[in-house]
C-alpha cells in the first residue's frame, strides 16, 4: 500500500483491480435493495397483521349485534346484522358521551398544569448549583412507576382515614375524613391529581431539554442589553422552543385521551359513572355488557374521528412549517 | 447579590417542594409494605408515617407464607404473576427489538419501508382500548388468550414503534466511514450490519430495550383484557388481592407494588441520557 492510499478518504475510491473484484454499481444496488426490503419486512407484516385486518374485521362487527356468548365465531356475525343500528344507537348513548366530555376535561385541566409546573421546574433547573443531579433523577421518578402501581399509590392516599385527610386535618386544625373516592366531585379531582403527579415530570423533561438548547449567546447578549427575565423568556426562549412545546404538548393530548390504568385502578369509573373516562366505558362495555358488535362501533367511531384531528393537526403544523 | 441570594433560596424552596411532592405517594407505599396490619389503617392520630414495628410478613404473605394476624391465605401467590410479567415483557421486548431494529437500519441506510414511520407512530397514536376488539377475537382464534407468549406478542408489537424510532435516530447518528471501510474490504451488506454495525451499537441497543421493557412491564389494559387465571400479570394480580375478611389488603399490594415499581425506576435513571429521544419518537435529542 502506498502512501496516497492511505491519505485517501476512506470509501472515496477504488484501485483498479479491487474495482473487479467487487460487484458492479447495479448488482450492489440490488443487494441493497433486498436486504432493506428484508430487514423491513417484518415490521410491514407486523403492521399489517395488528392493522389492516383488525380494522376490517372491526368494521364487519360493528354492523352486527354479535357477542362472544353467541356460541359462534366472529365471521357468522352477519346472522345477527343490523347495518347502522349501533351507529345510531351510538348518537343517543348519553353515557359515550359524558365519558367523551370527561375525558376531554380531564385533559383541559391536567395537560395545562402539567405544562406549567413542569416549565416552572425546568426554568430552575437551567442554571447549574448544588445537588441539580440527583435532584433531577428524583423528580423525574413518578414516571416511571407503573401506572398501575401509581393508582393504588393514590388510592391509599386518598382513603378517609389516609395521610391526604391528616394533612388537610393538620393544616386547618379541624378534623377531615372526606372519602375523597366515594363523592364524584372529589373522585374526579384526585385522579386528575394522579395523573399531574405523575406526568408532570415528563413535560419538565422534554421542556428542559428544549431550554438547554436556546443558544446561551443569545440570552447572555440580551441580558447585556438590558432586556429584563420576562422580555428574554417570551422573546427567545418560548419563540426557539416553539416546536419542542408543541411536541410536548401533543404526547400529553394523545397519551392523556388513553387514561385508564391510574384512573381504573383509584375508582374503577365510579362512583357510578362519575370518573368514567373513554377508555373505562368502553373497558365495561366490552367486559360486562359483552355487545362487542356496539364496542367496535364506538371504537371505529373514535378512530376515525381521531384521525381526521390528527391529519388536520400534521396539515396545519406541514402549513406552519412552509411558512416559517 | 441580594436579589440572586433571594433566587437561590426561592429555587430551593420550590425544588423542595417539588420533592416532597414526589417522593410522598412513593415513600407512602414503601413504608405501607413493611406495616403489620394492626397499623394498615390506623386512623387520624394514630396514623403511622413510619412503621412502628417493621416486618416482613406481607412479602412473605404474597409469596405463600400464611401469617398469623391474617387469617385469610391465597390461594395464588404472587410468584406467577411476577414470572409472567418478566416473562411477557422480556420476550415483548425481543420481539420489538428485533424487528424495530432491522427495520430501523433498512429505512437508515437503504431507504426501504418509507411507510414504516408515520405507520408506527399511528399505531401509537390510538388508545388500545380502541383497537382491542380484533386483538382479543384475534388471539382468541390463535389460543393465545392467558398465555405469556400472547402478551409477549402483543407487547412486542405495541413497543415497535419506540424500538424503531429510537434505532432510527441512533442509526442516523452513526458515521457510515465505519461502515463504509468494512465494504471497501469486501463485506456483503449483510456482514457489515451483523459483525460491525450492531456491535458498535451495544450501548444504544441496551438503552433502547431497557426503555422498551419499562413500556411493556408497565402495562396493565393489556394484560387485562387478554390473561384471564393462568398468566395474570402483576398489576392484574394486585387487583385482585383483597379478601371478605380482611377488606383490602393494604399491606400485600403495597409490598407488590414496591417489587413492581422498583425495577423500572432504576432502568430509567440509569437510561436517562436517552429518555427525551424514546419518548419525543427521536424528535428531540438531549
Amino acid at each position: 500500500m502506498t502512501a496516497a492510499d492511505i491519505t485517501r478518504p476512506v470509501g472515496t475510491t477504488l484501485m483498479d483491480g479491487e474495482q473487479q473484484m467487487r460487484p458492479t454499481d447495479g448488482s450492489e444496488r440490488r443487494e441493497e435493495r433486498r436486504l432493506g426490503l428484508l430487514l423491513t419486512l417484518p415490521a410491514q407484516i407486523l403492521v399489517l397483521f395488528i392493522s389492516v385486518f383488525p380494522l376490517l374485521m372491526q368494521l364487519y362487527i360493528s354492523l352486527t349485534d354479535w357477542s362472544p356468548l353467541d356460541g359462534k365465531g366472529w365471521w357468522m356475525a352477519y346472522e345477527s346484522w343490523n347495518t347502522f343500528a349501533n351507529y345510531t344507537d351510538l348518537m343517543s348513548d348519553s353515557r359515550f358521551f359524558s365519558a367523551l366530555g370527561r375525558t376531554a376535561l380531564v385533559m383541559a385541566v391536567c395537560v395545562p398544569v402539567e405544562f406549567l409546573l413542569g416549565l416552572g421546574l425546568a426554568l430552575l433547573f437551567m442554571q447549574d448549583f448544588p445537588g441539580k443531579r440527583v435532584f433531577y433523577s428524583v423528580l423525574l421518578m413518578p414516571m416511571m412507576v407503573v401506572p398501575a402501581v401509581a393508582g393504588y399509590m393514590f388510592f391509599m392516599l386518598f382513603q378517609s382515614g389516609g395521610p391526604v385527610n391528616m394533612l388537610i386535618s393538620a393544616l386547618t386544625g379541624q378534623p377531615v375524613t372526606l372519602a375523597w373516592l366515594s363523592s364524584p366531585g372529589t373522585a374526579l379531582a384526585a385522579v386528575m391529581i394522579a395523573d399531574i403527579w405523575q406526568w408532570t415530570p415528563l413535560m419538565f423533561l422534554i421542556l428542559l431539554a428544549g431550554l438547554v438548547g436556546v443558544p446561551e449567546d443569545q440570552l447572555r447578549a440580551a441580558t447585556l442589553l438590558g432586556a429584563s427575565w420576562w422580555q428574554r423568556f417570551t422573546s427567545i426562549m418560548l419563540p426557539k422552543m416553539k416546536t419542542i412545546i408543541l411536541i410536548a404538548l401533543a404526547i400529553r393530548i394523545i397519551e392523556n385521551f388513553k387514561i385508564f390504568d391510574t384512573l381504573f385502578i383509584m375508582t374503577g369509573g365510579g362512583p357510578g359513572v362519575a370518573t368514567e373516562s373513554i377508555s373505562v366505558y368502553i373497558y365495561k362495555v366490552t367486559q360486562q355488557d359483552l355487545i362487542w358488535g356496539y364496542v367496535a362501533a364506538i371504537a371505529l367511531v373514535i378512530l376515525i374521528v381521531l384521525s381526521i384531528v390528527v391529519s388536520l393537526a400534521i396539515a396545519r403544523m406541514n402549513k406552519a412549517r412552509a411558512e416559517a | 447579590m441580594n436579589r440572586s441570594l433571594a433566587f437561590e433560596c426561592f429555587r430551593y424552596v420550590a425544588i423542595g417542594l417539588a420533592l416532597a411532592i414526589t417522593l410522598v405517594p412513593i415513600l407512602w407505599m414503601a413504608s405501607m409494605a413493611f406495616k403489620p396490619i394492626a397499623e394498615w389503617s390506623a386512623t387520624g392520630d394514630q396514623l403511622t408515617w413510619w412503621p412502628r414495628q417493621p416486618t416482613l410478613d406481607n412479602f412473605r404473605f404474597i409469596f405463600g407464607q400464611s401469617s398469623n394476624d391474617l387469617i385469610v391465605a391465597l390461594d395464588r401467590t404472587a410468584l406467577k404473576p411476577i414470572l409472567s410479567s418478566l416473562l411477557s415483557a422480556v420476550f415483548g421486548t425481543v420481539i420489538a427489538m428485533v424487528f424495530g431494529t432491522s427495520a430501523a437500519y433498512g429505512l437508515s441506510r437503504f431507504g426501504s419501508g418509507n411507510n414504516l414511520p408515520l405507520a408506527l407512530i399511528q399505531l401509537r397514536l390510538f388508545p388500545p382500548m380502541a383497537v382491542m376488539i380484533p386483538v382479543m377475537i384475534m388471539w382468541a382464534f390463535f389460543g393465545m388468550v392467558d398465555s405469556w407468549w400472547g402478551l409477549a406478542l402483543i407487547y412486542g408489537i405495541v413497543t415497535l414503534p419506540f424500538a424503531f424510532w429510537l434505532m432510527k435516530t441512533f442509526f442516523d447518528d452513526m458515521p457510515r466511514e465505519i461502515e463504509d471501510a468494512a465494504r471497501v474490504e469486501g463485506c456483503s451488506r449483510w456482514r457489515v450490519f451483523t459483525r460491525i454495525t450492531l456491535p458498535m451499537m451495544r450501548a444504544p441497543l441496551a438503552s433502547s430495550a431497557l426503555f422498551v421493557f419499562i413500556l411493556n412491564w408497565s402495562d396493565y389494559l393489556i394484560g387485562l383484557l387478554l390473561t384471564t387465571r393462568e398468566w395474570v400479570t402483576i398489576p392484574v394480580y394486585m387487583a385482585s388481592l383483597s379478601s371478605s375478611m380482611t377488606g383490602q389488603l393494604y399491606g400485600a399490594k403495597a409490598a407488590l407494588g414496591l417489587i413492581a415499581a422498583v425495577p423500572p425506576v432504576i432502568m430509567g435513571i440509569a437510561i436517562q441520557r436517552h429518555l427525551v429521544r424514546g419518548l419525543t419518537f427521536g424528535a428531540l435529542k438531549q
